[in-house]
């Protein structure tokens, strides 16, 4: 029993501490003296505090790398600590990092530097975390509400900017509506299957006697619950305004961990539980990765606000990794499946910090300076800053050799030997209309006029530099990184 | 076969399907949220025919008792003046409308073709305590220990980012 | 089964009788002579000040939620106590952390002052 309950505790323990970590932080803050420079509202934070919340999540990520290989399962297999889940838990982490790192400055700037946000980062973490450990459908759920209340908490903390309480309120809304559908989705499966750990779904799809109809129903909502999270089309429509209206570091993690943590999840869920419908459910996964890409990008093309061109791309993003789970059914491609997607959300991640240091160094109080035009002239004022964003660009774009080559690459690749070749082109074609408009950002950057001011702020700047040189190094090693996303596999039970 | 209990099931249904459709087309909010009051209502005796009572306790403690309560309080903040706020439908009613039925109709369909729809299920045995096998349940270490933990960091979540978003700052602080 | 339920019918059965027949019975010996000064909303007997619907300060909502949040601790303490002492002292443990770190919100909101009223 007291083993037992060791051997679970032992499973989750980067989870535990993280969490815990994040509740003293919560209590250490209130007595914390204040440095009173960085608020407007009488709201304060002290300097130590995101330190300490720094230190919280590497002590996390440093017994995650301690425990790399050593798969471990808990609570009667509710949550699996394997590969797959070290690998997405480090990409979080990391995230967390370099969102702390982007936030430091910019909250002070604007004046709304708050203690709290670094814990409710924390708590969001956590939830993002346990979504890659969860076997069960129960724990996807609640480390779902985890992660997302305190994003939606963050994305409004620029309260009274009615922008940001606007994109808090739009993505409550919709997000409280789309956690009533995974609900549901999850409520009609355990009405098909009896359970609602994947372990036992497996079992009873084995045994035959389930309820076909309930369980496509169910794995239909829970693409829509989960689908919103990771903003695809048809599920989009919180999307801009919400990554518009979030103060810019909050947008930068949201894009990130939430996008990771929701393919996390899908990808569990669906490799593991339902790869008996393939036949059903790939069709459904092709038509939502193809709109998606289809819209996405185009709609990027008419932005001319570059939070809202990156939200878009965003999405257009979220339709290339959806492609990775459309062949997830076939014999042997579950793992190429799993690979490329994981491959892909690196890729993703360090392109997309990389590209959100620049616009928060260029962002200006009052939510100027976020225009497409106040780029122009960034390469000769800002040479350092300018080439972040070109690598960052051309990345997105996909333009070999970068890292966004590379990981479309195998996403393609995964796609084409799945005998998908139609969603394949799609993918090509859009990258073809992607390449417009992140291509204008750079023209406006070199080819025109214009006296564009940037903050120099040390670990904005460290951040910045960090990203790019990642997507650089990662490029030119790009096997290492697909070697360990290719062992990440799901451990099954 | 007309049995005691299918009569009030059918009485509850209707009050409370009735009920939840004055909440969606009550043209004053406060009506609309003592319609909801009815419809929750509804709901807990529904869960207590299925010999769920701890969740028709459940129902009333938390939904009747604490979020209609928050549900008017957010009427009474946000409301200026008049709570008459005029008719409830938009231009796409009718396209929800279809769409619902659609929806409606689809997991009617899923429902009654399963073969253990028709199966009426056996009453629980009287000695069957089922308050006591969820609280087994929820501290059980191959049961539920890891979400009832994993309830109370969201709702520690849940009360930082309230007080976050409307938390009246101090005007010495302002 | 549904026997189990007849004391909370019948409760429920007086408790809407009785305030019917208070109603009823105001209505059917009660004096009614209307004037416009009695239609208006009652407050405290003052001449009534503004509108009857202002809004409400956010206080309300910041404790309405914090009710929420405990009112739900107690519905995951309820099952608990029923067999908390078959549980032995996992169970006891269990509750505990469920219980600190619910304790870590009220030390915050107290220190915020978002308990406070001036």
């Amino acid at each position: 029993m007291i083993g037992d309950i060791m051997t679970s505790l032992w499973a989750i323990l980067p989870v535990i501490v993280l969490a815990l970590w994040a509740c003293v932080l919560l209590l250490v803050d209130l007595w914390l003296p204040k440095d009173q420079q960085g608020s407007q509202q009488g709201e304060s934070n002290s300097p130590i505090t995101p330190l300490l919340a720094a230190l919280g999540m590497l002590t996390s990520a440093a017994i995650v790398i301690a425990r790399i290989g050593q798969p471990t399962m808990g609570f009667g297999g509710m949550m699996m600590a394997d590969g797959f889940s070290h690998f997405i838990c480090l990409l979080l982490l990391a995230s967390g990092l370099v969102t702390i790192g982007l936030s430091h400055d910019y909250m002070k700037r604007l004046g709304i530097a708050r203690g709290e946000y670094y814990v409710l980062l924390m708590f969001s973490l956590s939830g993002m975390m346990l979504m890659s450990m969860s076997a069960d459908l129960i724990m996807v759920f609640l480390s779902l509400e985890l992660l997302s209340i305190p994003l939606y908490v963050m994305a409004g903390i620029a309260t009274p900017r009615p922008s940001s309480e606007e994109a808090a309120l739009k993505y409550f809304l919709l997000g409280a509506f789309a956690s009533g559908f995974l609900v549901y989705g999850i409520g009609l499966v355990f009405g098909a299957t009896g359970s609602t750990s994947l372990q036992q779904i497996v079992a009873v799809v084995q045994s035959g006697n389930y309820n076909l109809a309930l369980i496509l129903g169910g794995a239909a909502l829970i693409i829509t619950g989960l689908g919103f999270k990771v903003a695809i089309v048809p599920f989009h429509m919180w999307t801009p305004d919400a990554y518009q209206g979030a103060p810019s570091a909050v947008t930068a993690f949201m894009s990130v961990g939430a996008k990771t943590a929701g393919f996390a999840a899908l990808l569990r869920v669906f490799v593991l539980a339902f790869p008996a419908f393939s036949a059903d459910i790939t069709p459904v996964l092709w038509g939502l990765a193809a709109l998606t890409m289809v819209l996405g990008n185009f709609a990027a093309i008419a932005q001319r606000n570059i939070k809202r061109l990156l939200a878009y791309s965003s999405i257009a993003h979220a339709g290339y990794i959806m492609m990775a789970l459309v062949p997830y059914g076939q014999d042997g491609l579950s793992a190429d499946s799993v690979a490329s997607a994981l491959f892909y959300l690196v890729a993703y991640a360090f392109t997309n910090f990389a590209a959100w240091a620049v616009v928060i160094a260029l962002e200006q109080a009052g939510e100027k300076g976020l225009e497409l035009q106040d780029y122009a002239g960034l390469g000769r004022k800002h040479p350092a800053l300018a080439a972040v964003m070109a690598v960052a660009m051309l990345s997105f774009t996909g333009v070999p050799p970068t890292l966004g080559f590379v990981g479309k690459f195998y996403l393609f690749r995964t796609v084409l030997e799945g005998g998908h070749v139609g969603l394949a082109l799609i993918g090509v074609l859009t990258s073809l209309v992607s390449a417009f408009y992140y291509l204008r950002v750079i023209v406006v950057m070199y080819m025109q006029e214009g006296e564009p001011e940037a903050r120099r702020e040390p670990w904005l700047q460290a951040m910045a530099y960090g990203s790019a040189i990642g997507v650089v190094a990662l490029s030119i090693f790009s096997a290492p990184l697909l070697f360990l996303a290719s062992q990440a596999v799901l451990k099954l039970f | 076969m007309i049995t005691v209990s299918l009569i009030i099931f059918l009485i509850v249904a209707v009050i409370t399907l009735g009920s939840a459709l004055m909440v969606v087309t009550a043209r004053n909010l406060v009506h609309a949220a003592l319609w909801l009051v009815v419809a929750l209502f509804g709901v807990a005796i529904l869960f207590g025919l299925l010999q769920a009572g701890f969740l028709a306790v459940v129902q009333v403690v938390i939904y009747i008792g604490a979020i209609v309560i928050l549900i008017i309080f957010a009427i009474m903040l946000t409301q200026r003046n008049a709570l008459e706020i005029g008719s409830r439908f938009n231009e796409n009613w009718g396209w929800a409308l279809g769409i619902s039925a659609l929806v409606f109709a689809a997991l009617v369909w899923a429902i009654v073709s399963w073969p253990g729809f028709h199966v009426q299920a056996q009453p629980l045995d009287a000695r069957f305590d089922s308050v006591a096998e969820l609280g087994k349940a929820l501290v059980a270490s191959n049961g539920y220990a890891l979400p009832f933990e994993l309830a109370s960091v969201l709702l520690l979540a849940a009360l930082i980012g309230a007080i976050v978003i409307a938390w009246e700052r101090k005007p010495e602080e302002r | 089964m549904l026997q189990d339920y007849l004391p909370i019918v019948i409760l429920v059965l007086i408790a809407t009788g009785m305030a019917g027949l208070v109603v009823l019975l105001g209505h059917l010996f009660g004096p009614r002579r209307p004037s416009a000064r009695k239609a208006q909303p009652y407050e405290s007997g003052m001449r009534p000040i503004g509108p009857g619907t202002r809004r409400m300060p956010i206080r309300f909502y910041l404790i309405a939620v914090l009710f929420i949040l405990f009112d739900i601790e107690i519905v995951f303490l309820l099952p608990w106590a029923v067999v908390f002492k078959k549980l032995g002292l996992f169970g006891v443990a269990e509750m505990l952390v469920f219980i600190l770190i619910l304790l870590v919100g009220y030390v915050y909101a107290w220190k915020k002052g978002a308990l406070e009223w001036e």
